[in-house]
């Protein structure tokens, strides 16, 4: 049986489509295979793998600082998701009551998202400190000196509020963007049926910008995860690594306990519960909203 | 037919580009020494200077240097190089906690074998500070400078309250904070350095040198801090928290200039930097000893931040890499060079009598305090989980005794234990 000979255009289709092919397999699954390989063996940068199954695993999820690290992004979410909600809420309703310079008053928002993680760090760490300005002000006033960062929980606090004050601005557009597609009928609607502000933002905002939410929500849960520069400048990981992350958990033990192999499965464990918990607040929360 | 050319041309093309972008063990060259530098201005011009005399006079393979080509820390770009192959013969600014780990792994040069060492070590007046590099008669890296770690004090602050002097004794430190601090707005001194895993180096390490009379605080995989020298050092650090003699941090500012602490640990690096940033400070500033409980006699054990220099197992220049720094290493006159250039001091023993520095520390007095102190400053121990132990030292024994969640002997014990518990797991 003759096959068929490919056409013109599929040979452009084909070498267009290779481009990304060719891409992908460089910079995404041969990373990804070299990634999952490295997890299963032992290797110190300079001598070649060695197959070592599940060790790495085993030593992993025996870890109590990883574990403790694990924990710690939980923590930080249960303090940053509030505030950040909060905030980004506030900035949505204010949104839309400015009239003039919308776009610049939004434009503002974003510079503290562009702004380097790594200079805003130490500007906090200023802010935070137990000799701060902050606490400087707190004793001129109510007498007392406030532990920002040498007190565990404060310490994720302190955390907390500077990557909300960073995202605040942009999630805040983003639900600003959902805030626009509401009708206003429904609104009218509400009113008439004398619906108060609390009833109208429980019952039909927030379940109408429901998409919004998520996609924040989604975000907060992988900036969780991801969180390395603030803990590790503002904090050093401590007091006694109750800020200490996984990122930063993987980063020393790859390049200054030099075990790659051993970061390798860190970070697939890692990728794993920002995937599973994204899974379960989808299923928990998101809902679909439709204008009949 | 010319589509299916063009697809070929397309393939060899990006064939071709990925062969360029693959990763292949640069050739070494046999021809020069190559030599990385650390990043800092004032070592560039030492090494400029070195290294073009050395090539004018024509004493060997002609060197040339670039400075560590790095924006974060030299670990990683080193490390970096060495993946990539493109790691030089020679490379300065490695800590020994560092160079023990390139020796773990096989890449650095054991110097002690190499032809004409001990007549280095006798030249250059190493023979008490060489011990504190040497790993089971290996040696991996050898010390350029050392850095030890002294207490500077604001002079006009000690002189107002009554002291003449700097403290040298904890009862002396405990006598000056009571006459001095003012609850939760002035302390009498800065006892915990920061919350990276180096700053123990200079808290607790320091103190802990201090009162053992430089003991080491590990050794065969074990930890030994856990002792009557722990106990006072952690006394001590536990004494000035609980009594509000000093505080949690001092992020905010430099204590020292705005008084807000009149004492603090400091290493000769933060000369230059106050020289050029608080010179009005620096001119009411004195340093002291690394107190302990009770005042010895000459200078005191102290911690030696001190950075040495590696020769690569990639080199294939290796014995002519090591007469270069037995030459730089040995001669007294680029010795003297380097100490005017960056104000750190040679890591040898004869600093204060040999006349030929006489004449540098004789109009710096701050100067000559370090120098005291080069011999009797230890460097880390040499581990290559050095980052483990002093992470370990932090959450277990610092930061409760910051809190007061442990007494002292609690913390002492608790950390000595974890130590010994990672270093089992990781052997």
């Amino acid at each position: 049986m003759k096959r068929p000979r490919l056409s013109r255009e599929a040979w452009i289709g084909l070498s267009l489509a290779s481009t990304y092919l060719v891409f992908t397999a460089i910079f995404w699954a041969y990373p990804f295979f070299w990634l999952a390989k490295l997890s299963v063996t032992q290797w110190r940068f300079f001598d070649d793998p060695v197959f070592t199954g599940t060790r790495n695993l085993v030593l992993t999820v025996q870890d109590p600082q990883f574990l403790q690290a694990l924990w710690n992004v939980l923590r930080f979410l249960a303090m940053y998701v509030p505030i950040a909600f909060g905030g980004a809420l506030v900035v949505a309703f204010g949104l839309q009551h400015v009239g003039r310079g919308k776009a610049f008053v939004a434009l503002c928002f974003l510079l503290s998202n562009v702004s380097s993680g790594v200079a805003l760090s130490l500007v906090f760490t200023k802010i935070f400190s137990s000799t701060g300005p902050l606490n400087a002000v707190l004793f001129d006033l109510l007498g007392i000196r406030i532990p920002w960062t040498n007190h565990p929980t404060l310490a994720m606090l302190a955390i907390a509020l500077v990557v909300a004050w960073k995202f605040v601005g942009y999630y805040g557009l983003i639900l600003y963007s959902g805030l626009l597609t509401v009708p206003k009928e429904i609104y009218d609607a509400a009113r008439l049926d004398r619906a108060g502000p609390l009833t109208r933002l429980v019952r039909i905002t927030l379940p109408m910008i429901n998409p919004q939410l998520m996609m924040v929500l989604v975000f907060a849960i992988l900036v969780s995860f991801g969180l390395f520069t603030e803990p590790f400048l503002i904090t050093g990981g401590g007091p006694a690594d109750s800020t200490a992350t996984p990122q930063m958990m993987i980063y020393e033990t790859a390049f200054r306990r030099l075990q790659p192999s051993h970061a390798a499965m860190m970070s697939i464990l890692v990728s794993a519960a920002t995937y599973l918990l994204v899974l379960v607040a989808r299923r928990l929360f998101e809902r679909k909203v439709v204008l009949a | 037919m010319t589509a299916r050319r063009e697809v070929l041309q397309l393939a060899l093309g990006g064939a071709a580009l990925l062969a360029g972008c693959s990763s292949r063990r640069a050739e070494k060259r046999t021809d020069r020494i190559r030599l990385w530098v650390a990043p800092n201005e004032a070592e560039e011009g030492f090494w400029k200077i070195a290294v073009a005399r050395w090539n004018g006079q024509g004493r060997g393979l002609p060197v040339s240097f670039t400075t560590i080509p790095t924006a974060g820390a030299s670990e990683d770009t080193v490390l970096s190089a060495l993946v990539a192959g493109t790691e030089p013969d020679l490379s300065t600014n490695i800590f020994s906690g560092f160079a023990v780990q390139l020796a773990a792994l096989g890449q650095v040069e054991n110097l002690a074998a190499m032809p004409g060492y001990a007549e280095l070590v006798a030249r250059r007046d190493m023979g008490a500070i060489v011990p504190g590099w040497t790993q089971s008669g290996q040696v991996c890296a050898l010390p350029i400078y050392s850095s030890p770690t002294l207490l500077w004090w604001r002079t006009d602050l000690l002189e107002k309250h009554g002291f003449s002097a700097p403290p040298r004794t904890y009862d002396e430190v405990y006598a000056f904070c009571e006459r001095y601090g003012v609850a939760r707005s002035r302390y009498g001194m800065q006892v915990i350095s920061g919350r990276g895993w180096a700053d123990r180096w200079f808290d607790f390490i320091s103190f802990y040198y201090a009162a053992s009379n430089g003991a080491p605080y590990l050794e065969g995989g074990h930890a030994l801090y856990d002792n009557a020298a722990g106990l006072q050092a952690a006394g001590f650090i536990d004494r000035m928290f609980r009594r509000g003699w000093t505080a949690l941090d001092f992020d905010a500012e430099e204590p020292l200039v705005s008084g807000l602490a009149a004492g603090a640990v400091r290493g000769p690096w933060d000369v230059e930097r106050f020289a050029k940033i608080y010179p009005e400070t620096l001119a009411r500033i004195a340093a002291g000893p690394i107190v302990s409980q009770t005042a010895g006699q000459g200078a005191g054990a102290t911690f030696s931040d001190s950075k040495g220099v590696v020769i690569f197992k990639s080199s294939r220049v290796a014995r002519e890499a090591f007469e270069f720094l037995s030459w730089v290493l040995g001669e007294e006159e680029l010795n003297l060079l380097w100490l005017q250039r960056t104000g750190l001091s040679p890591a040898r023993g004869d600093l204060l009598e040999n006349p030929r520095f006489a004449d540098y520390y004789r109009g710096n007095q701050i100067a000559q305090a370090y120098a005291e102190h080069v011999a009797s400053a230890k460097p880390p121990a040499l581990s290559e989980h050095t980052i483990d132990i002093q992470k370990i030292m932090t959450a277990k024994l610092v930061e409760p005794l910051m809190t007061g969640q442990r007494t002292p002997r609690e913390a002492l014990a608790e950390a000595a234990a974890a130590t010994d518990q990672m270093l089992r797991v990781r052997a």
